[in-house]
């Protein structure tokens, strides 16, 4: 179980002004919330990332900022992160990457062989051909690619606990569906608690047991998708709407370059 | 009246403002190095990255540091040369060469060239992991920067510099001697009898020493820097800018340092 208690947190501005949540094992909770509102900087307090200047998260009932040495330790044994932009090491190739996710002394005592299967396991859970991409470095994978390497690092270790800052950002809409379908298809077969931070409400609301809002520092809105659907809160609903609208006018201007550019080829056509 | 003031006012802020954050720098660092050393002692750093950083620091510096240490023993031998007339025998260039190859310009110059070579490198790299969350990546993963990234290169820094200076004190003297003979027909025995008669070999000792001290502080300011890092790639350049100047002052500092504290 995962207890945020009244977090408070400012850098140069006030981010966090106030977060108290609870996230119940195995429940799968989405957070949305505008850009800038310290969704990253929530998730990042959970494993002890970013010290919050008042307040306490508190992880099967202990404090992820305790002063019991070896805490941190053992909250991020428990804890798999899946980075914003995949945050893989540049100069490690994919198979180094991965095993990074396995705990030093935990792989001392497995040893190379159980290490090198259970990353080529956590790459194909990812949806990954192990052989092709094992000796690739960062720089030669495509972005999707990527994201499911940053996946495959987090699950290796078998965390209890996952924490997804955006996981289908920047993905094409097949990636990002496909890349939802794996975060259902973990969560199902690990029964994991997972916090997925996200700006696609359409994907969250399809996979999660409860959606947050966070907007201004605090939680505006917390519940079950069908409530969130149903909720007339003014917050609420401008976010949708917001949310909804940029997509549309996403889609209308992608849609209105392709006519432009077939104009274009018309219009230059063959010569004659 | 109000605007002197404001601007006095102004200024004496910011004085508390350097002083606070060179304060705050200097805490860092100095924690920074400590943990580094903790590492070290209870073998946590990787033999592998120590060894594939010193070998990319020797490799990546020498080309360079072999050309300033030839131009600094020759630039030395000729100004000597020019001033040395009249009641000075010539044969004491041999030892006006060594001596300022070897107590200064080799370690000074060849620590210019690791700066720019090496510790620029080092907080480009440590910054573009800082703002792409790699080194959050590296806690989340339960693992200690300090341990991977810190260590290693401060411990191959200290490796590599010595080795690299030992290596331009014998090229620029030798330049040196090879200088005084074409322009002013000092013959090379004469420029090592002069070299040897006021030549102590702690002189060496001194120079390594200032090699050590330069190839922990650059990796370290370079690393401490590195992971200061904010804002993108923007915030990667400033960085490494910021850093190059801190490390060139924190070398020229140490080096002005030595000589009353192991000169004498
Ligand atoms: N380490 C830091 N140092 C200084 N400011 C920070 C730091 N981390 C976050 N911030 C600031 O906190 C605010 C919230 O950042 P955060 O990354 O949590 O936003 P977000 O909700 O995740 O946004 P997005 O959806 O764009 O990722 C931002 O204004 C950011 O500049
Ligand atoms: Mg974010």
């Amino acid at each position: 179980m995962i207890e945020y208690r009244d977090i408070y947190k400012a850098f140069d501005a006030p981010v966090l002004a106030g977060v108290s949540l609870t996230v119940p094992d195995g429940e799968t909770l989405a957070i949305v919330g505008p850009s800038g509102t310290g969704k990253s900087v929530l998730l990042k307090t959970t494993i002890g990332l970013i010290v919050p200047d008042r307040g306490d998260v508190l992880i099967d009932g202990e404090s992820v900022f305790s002063s019991r040495p070896g805490v941190l330790q053992e909250i991020r044994q428990k804890a798999g992160y899946v980075f914003q932009n995949a945050a893989l090491f540049d100069s490690f190739n994919v198979y180094e990457n991965v095993a990074l996710g396995i705990q030093e002394h935990e792989a001392k005592r497995l040893g190379q062989r159980e290490v090198a299967r259970r990353v080529w396991h956590a790459l194909e859970d990812v949806n990954l051909d192990p052989r092709a991409v094992l000796p690739k470095l960062p720089s030669e994978l495509s972005g999707g690619m990527r994201k499911r390497v940053g996946l495959a690092r987090a699950i290796v270790g078998r965390p209890q606990i996952l924490l997804y800052d955006e996981p289908v950002t920047g993905l094409d809409p097949v990636n990002a569906a496909a890349v939802d379908r794996l975060i259902e298809e973990i969560t199902e077969k690990t029964h994991v608690t997972s916090i997925i931070v996200t700006h696609d409400i359409e994907g969250a609301l399809s996979l999660c047991d409860r959606i947050g809002l966070l907007e201004g520092g605090k939680l505006r809105f917390i519940g079950t998708p069908a409530e969130f659907r149903r909720s007339d809160e003014p917050l609420v609903r401008a976010f949708a709407d917001r949310q909804a609208a940029a997509l549309t006018a996403m889609r209308s201007e992608r849609g209105s370059r392709r006519s432009r550019r077939t104009t274009d080829l018309e219009s230059t056509g063959r010569p004659s | 009246m109000a605007s002197v003031a404001h601007a006095l006012t102004g200024g004496l802020r910011a004085v508390g403002g350097a002083g606070e954050s060179v304060a705050r720098h200097a805490g860092e660092i100095a924690q920074l190095a400590w943990q580094s050393v903790q590492a070290t002692f209870r073998g946590q750093v990787a033999f592998r990255d120590f060894i594939i950083q010193a070998y990319a620091m020797g490799v990546e510096s020498l080309p360079l540091v072999l050309v300033t240490a030839i131009l600094s023993g020759v630039v030395t031998s000729q100004q000597g040369g020019y001033q040395f007339t009249g009641s000075i025998p010539l044969y004491v260039l041999g030892s006006v060469v060594t001596n300022g190859v070897v107590l200064e310009l080799g370690p000074v110059m060849t620590a210019i060239v690791f700066i720019g070579r090496v510790g620029a490198r080092i907080t480009a790299e440590v910054g573009t992991m800082q703002v792409s969350e790699q080194i959050d990546a590296i806690y989340s993963l339960g693992r200690d920067p300090v341990r991977m990234l810190a260590a290693p290169r401060i411990l191959a820094g200290m490796l590599a510099m010595p080795f690299l200076v030992g290596l331009a004190n014998g090229v620029g003297a030798m330049a040196g001697m090879v200088a005084a003979r074409s322009t002013i027909g000092l013959g090379y025995q004469s420029f090592l009898y002069g070299a040897r008669l006021f030549w102590h070999s702690y002189d060496l000792f001194y120079s390594l020493m200032k090699a050590e001290m330069f190839g922990f502080i650059i990796p370290l300011i370079s690393v401490h820097m590195g992971l200061l890092t904010r804002g993108g790639a923007e915030g990667v350049g400033r960085a490494t800018t910021s850093s190059v100047v801190f490390m060139i002052i924190a070398v020229l500092v140490a080096d002005a340092l030595f000589p009353p504290l192991f000169l004498n």
